[in-house]
């Protein structure tokens, strides 16, 4: 069965360490947003305690904010400065296309039974959103993380009152990016009919060729009409291999639900 | 001898105790001068602060040519002004309310306004005594302070009586607050710091508009893109989930028996 290499060691190695340190983030953040209630003192508890929890939180955010500057340095290396701009608005790029609207809407139409599915690249629309969005998260959260954590020094720079406001942000980006990992990203990556029970593609860095034909026509024509298919092609990873990736991605999945689940079932208990 | 000085403090105390006691020892006389003279010290020391509690208090701060806090000052730089007891000026806040914010009040919110700038904010309330804070200010327990970290209302406010909060002397006057309250766990905290809402009130709330416009707007915008997000992307997966049960040739396959179904209808 041929396989089409799709992400790059480092790009998986990327995917791996946001994986942790976002499952981290999600677990000591919302012990300490629900340390009001059994649910949030049970999760500080795995961390030591309300303060241990925020020093991990602190520690583990500056982590998140170090590895989006590599990954931006890993961004700007890899383009191809060449053929800028043209390179970074091409078919292998993340950055939104306007075909990419065009493609939505007619995968939408696709969705209700009234259009043709559409021919997708190399990335579908979904995927520039969720990749994107990470920019987007991170950034926020990771300011107004470094904010909150040192009031009295900021301070100095803005009013007191604007941690009020921050510390809002800081928990509403949260819950947003926590809430869409666990159903959105989870739904579309592995749990959807062609991808089920799970899309190895981040782990091996490799896709079927078939589905891939199926799913990106125009990524796999493109690619055998420049000639590149054939020295695309690899192997599938061995089979223990395959064991671990699924043993890992299905713990992942578990306990984003499990924190989902709980966020939502103990929100009575932390309002009321 | 000893028999003799016994009897003698016995039958004549005075004249024996001095001779007992060694009281025109000059080593002895120079000490109890020095005693004496630290009592003195001692209840005046004493007096001055049971006279001038205010002075006293303020003065537990450095107050002049003072770096410490000038260099945490956001922009004001007033904290050596208005730290201690006002020198030649008048203070207009004691006597209560100014005028311009009484004018648009209406009696009830008058009266409350005009607390906030009495020495004992509480003056007059009945039963006082037999009241909890949470009993009239059960919003006021809402704070992270309370409920996170348990401090109790009168480590920040104080003992009674309790000033109100724009009572010149209050320390939770916005001019010292910083300093006498927010610095005793939050080292370094300058007068921008003290600005933090503690008793912040809910930011869905209509209220909130007034009270505090930016934290509203931010978080009606935050919550709308959440449910934004998950309005747009909740449904798609959803229905993408479906439609991938379904085979790429579904439509067609469901056009055919309407169009024979309309051939047959056709001729009649």
């Amino acid at each position: 069965m041929a396989r089409i290499k799709r992400f790059s060691p480092a790009q998986r190695v990327f995917h791996l360490l946001l994986m942790l340190s976002f499952l981290t983030q999600a677990t000591t953040g919302l012990a300490r947003l629900y340390v009001e209630t059994n649910w949030g003192r049970f999760l500080a508890s795995l961390f030591g305690g309300y303060n241990k929890t925020l020093t991990i939180h602190w520690w583990v955010g500056l982590f998140m904010l170090v590895l989006l500057g590599i990954h931006v340095l890993y961004v700007l290396i890899r383009i191809d400065w060449r053929r800028f701009p043209k390179s970074v608005y091409g078919p292998d790029s993340l950055l939104p296309r306007k075909e990419d609207l065009g493609q939505a809407l007619q995968h939408l139409g696709w969705i209700l039974g009234i259009r043709q599915l559409p021919r997708f690249d190399r990335w579908g629309y979904w995927e520039k959103f969720d990749y994107l969005a990470v920019f987007w998260g991170i950034t926020l959260l990771g300011i107004t993380g470094v904010i909150l954590y040192n009031p009295v020094f900021f301070s100095n720079y803005m009013p007191g009152w604007v941690l009020n406001v921050l510390l809002w942000v800081h928990r509403i980006e949260a819950v947003l990016a926590i809430v869409h990992v666990s159903t959105i990203h989870f739904f579309i990556g592995h749990l959807r009919r062609h991808n089920f029970p799970m899309d190895l593609a981040m782990f091996e860095g490799s896709v079927d060729l078939e589905k891939a034909r199926h799913e990106r026509p125009a990524w796999v024509e493109r690619m055998e009409q420049e000639g590149n298919l054939h020295t695309s092609l690899v192997s599938r990873a061995p089979f223990p291999l395959r064991v671990v990736y699924y043993v890992y991605g299905f713990a992942i999945i578990i306990c984003f639900f499990y924190l989902t689940v709980n966020a939502i079932a103990n929100v009575g208990e932390l309002l009321g | 001898m000893n028999k003799h000085v016994s009897k003698q403090i016995m039958f004549s105390g005075y004249y024996s105790l001095d001779k007992a006691c060694h009281w025109r020892d000059p080593l002895v006389h120079k000490g109890s001068v020095w005693l004496g003279g630290a009592f003195c010290l001692a209840v005046a020391i004493l007096l001055i602060a049971i006279l001038f509690p205010d002075l006293a208090w303020a003065q537990t701060e450095v107050s002049s040519k003072s770096y410490r806090y000038s260099e945490r000052e956001l922009a004001s730089r007033s904290y050596e002004t208005h730290e201690v007891r006002p020198r030649t000026y008048t203070v207009s806040v004691r006597g209560g309310i100014p005028q311009k914010e009484a004018v648009t009040l209406s009696p009830i919110a008058e009266k409350v306004r005009r607390r906030q700038y009495l020495a004992d904010s509480h003056w007059g309330l009945k039963f006082y005594e037999r009241l909890t804070c949470t009993k009239c200010h059960p919003q006021q327990a809402r704070n992270l302070h309370y409920i996170r970290a348990k401090i109790t209302c009168r480590q920040c406010h104080g003992p009674e009586p309790i000033a109100g909060l724009k009572h010149y002397y209050s320390k939770m006057n916005p001019r010292r607050r910083h300093a006498f309250v927010c610095a005793k766990c939050h080292e370094g905290a300058n007068r921008s710091f003290a600005s933090y809402v503690n008793h912040e009130p809910s930011p869905a709330a209509l209220n909130t508009r007034q009270s505090f416009p930016l934290l509203f707007y931010v978080f009606w915008m935050m919550a709308a893109i959440a449910v934004g997000t998950f309005a747009a992307f909740l449904p798609h997966a959803f229905m993408w989930g479906l439609r991938e049960f379904l085979p790429d040739n579904f439509l067609s396959s469901l056009e055919k028996p309407f169009a024979r179904g309309r051939k047959q209808d056709g001729p009649d």
